[in-house]
């Protein structure tokens, strides 16, 4: 299990690397491209059992297409520089071929000025499969509690 | 406490038609203070919730009128009620909770306890002990209920009320409203599907300009444009209540509109963004089909002071305005569904909410203009206006095309009136 979990915090770790260094392309491979799903979700609504996600995509093809907007400028959105912190790391494997996966994140997001704000307060909760000698997600809902969300949520989380 | 300050507008609004706006309302802390004594508990219906978010006898939600939170409560004979979330004693705040179930409602402080309807039922010590303390003799409990809206509901939206002398609630709203309420929230019994909130660095009256405002629509939200879901060559129109300050946008997308290439491209000139051509990986998203097979694209209604009800595609919301000062707004959004809906369809509903919200395609970018425009006029010399004048100057008036700022001039001259400054533009030069 301890092997598990460093291979599985380190997945998380290039997982907010890659988003925030926007390279999107490589973020859409981290995922399942067979069958995977990808929520943010806020804790109000997931703790009244609504089913209302901030985004939601289905697919694989839903994956990409959310971040092909922003790379393409088809959005406009504030463009701050977000930093992701990843915490709390934990991890129950579901037999052998995958594991249910936990994490506290926090996003800061620092202006073009180098002002630096708290910008979201969240939980990952997630299924991953092994993939060769990796991981794929299959499931990762990020569940929100700064679901009062500041001015817009273009880029994920 | 009355208020006699600004009895004219300390700002000048140079055109009578109301085509230009002093930039200051948006930033002024004393113009923020007077929209909450004149506007928000004015003669004006505020928004309070659905009458479905109060299922049962003890139910209650809170809500906020401008900056006063009200508790809105189901009382034992099924009425609903609404008072301000302060306790008549010593004013703490009552219920912290966003919503839930009680049988009552007892301050945390002292233990006063309240009915469902705000009256002060219990006082903890109120003879005092062993014939000692106590209130005095002449204490009243019925002096002392929480400070009450009158409240009226209108096709289970439920509105609120300070003022004395509240207007009739469906002439408020106006016949467009009306009709459109019945069309969106009634022959379908509505289910809350969950909700959204959003913190905006801007004005709350920009909200109320930014749903006003269809030219903006194909030119800030590129999403649509680029899959050929929406252009400026689209067909629509406005419609306006009696008084200017509800408005009705709708748009109608007709079979040509893909063919009409052309004049896009010409709409879009020296922009650099007209791209109609892209793919999408997954479209499963944009060819959800509407469930009312009347045509309508787009219809957002737009309510005074703080409410949208709004039928983007194939979603259905009410969104709500909840000032946080004069350099912030909360927009609160409670996503529908319908009872009668099939399991695909409300899957379908949870798939086009990526269209709305803080993170939908075609609305995540009106929270960064927002807050572009606070910031834009924050950094300006004092003084200047906003121009108004997309769709014609002069009366305002109902249009049958999308390209038009005029139903925005129609809330600035009811805001102008309700501020109590009058209804034309003092400094107006009669355009």
């Amino acid at each position: 299990m301890n092997e598990t979990i460093l291979e599985v915090s380190a997945f998380l770790y290039r997982y907010a690397e890659l988003l925030d260094g926007e390279q999107f392309d490589q973020w859409t491979q981290l995922f399942d491209v067979k069958d995977c799903q990808y929520r943010v979700l806020s804790r109000e609504n997931q703790e009244l059992g609504l089913p209302l996600p901030i985004m939601g995509c289905f697919s694989h093809g839903m994956v990409c297409d959310r971040v092909a907007m922003l790379a393409k400028g088809v959005l406009t959105y504030r463009r701050d520089r977000l930093l992701r912190q990843v915490s709390n790391v934990q991890c129950h494997s579901i037999g052998d071929a995958s594991v249910n996966v936990r994490a506290n994140l926090v996003v800061y997001q620092s202006s073009e000025e180098g002002v630096s704000s708290l910008y979201m307060v969240a939980r990952y909760q997630g299924v991953l499969a092994r993939a060769g000698n990796g991981w794929r997600i299959k499931v990762m809902d990020v569940v929100v509690d700064s679901f009062g969300i500041d001015t817009m949520l273009a880029v994920p989380l | 406490m009355s208020n006699t300050q600004f009895e004219s507008c300390p700002y000048v609004w140079p055109k009578a038609d109301f085509s230009r706006v002093p930039y200051e309302v948006f930033t002024d802390a004393n113009i923020y203070r007077l929209e909450n004594e004149r506007i928000f508990r004015g003669p004006v219906w505020n928004y309070l919730c659905h009458e479905v978010e109060l299922p049962e006898v003890g139910s209650f939600v809170t809500n906020w009128v401008g900056d006063t939170q009200v508790v809105i409560t189901r009382s034992e004979d099924e009425s609903i009620h609404a008072f301000e979330n302060s306790c008549a004693h010593r004013g703490a705040q009552l219920v912290t909770a966003v919503r839930g179930r009680a049988p009552s409602i007892t301050c945390p402080y002292h233990l006063w306890n309240y009915s469902l309807k705000g009256a002060l039922t219990g006082v903890p010590l109120l003879k005092g002990l062993k014939g000692k303390g106590g209130m005095p003799p002449d204490f009243q409990k019925t002096d002392h209920g929480l400070n009450a809206m009158k409240v009226e509901i209108h096709a289970g939206l439920i509105f609120g009320c300070f003022h004395d002398t509240p207007p009739d609630l469906k002439t408020f709203l106006g016949p467009h409203s009306l009709s459109q309420i019945d069309r969106l929230l009634v022959q379908r019994k509505p289910k809350v599907l969950g909700y959204l909130r959003q913190r905006i660095p801007g004005n709350w009256k920009l909200y109320n300009e930014n749903v006003r405002d269809p030219y903006h629509g194909s030119l800030l939200h590129q999403f649509q444009v680029s899959f050929g879901l929406q252009q400026p060559t689209m067909k629509g129109g406005i419609k306006l209540d009696a008084e200017l300050k509800n408005t009705w946008n709708h748009s109608i997308l007709s079979a040509t509109d893909k063919d009409n290439h052309a004049l896009v491209a010409q709409a879009y000139e020296g922009t650099g963004k007209f791209n109609p051509n892209m793919k999408m990986a997954d479209p499963a998203l944009i060819h959800v089909p509407l469930d009312l097979d009347d045509g309508y694209k787009t219809t957002i209604l737009s309510i005074f002071p703080s409410m949208v009800v709004a039928q983007v595609d194939n979603t259905y919301a009410i969104r709500h305005l909840r000032p946080k000062g004069p350099d912030a707004v909360e927009l609160h959004m409670t996503y529908l569904g319908f009872e009668s809906d099939t399991a695909a369809q409300t899957q379908d509903k949870l798939l086009t909410a990526n269209f709305i919200g803080p993170s939908g395609y075609i609305s995540l970018e009106d929270g960064e203009a927002l807050r572009l425009v606070q910031q834009g006029v924050k950094l300006r010399r004092p003084g200047g206006h906003e121009v108004l004048e997309m769709g014609g100057v002069g009366p305002v008036q109902d249009t049958d095309y999308l390209s038009q700022e005029i139903s925005i001039r129609g809330f600035w001259q009811y805001y102008h009136h309700i501020m109590g400054w009058g209804n034309e533009s003092p400094s107006g030069d009669g355009q």
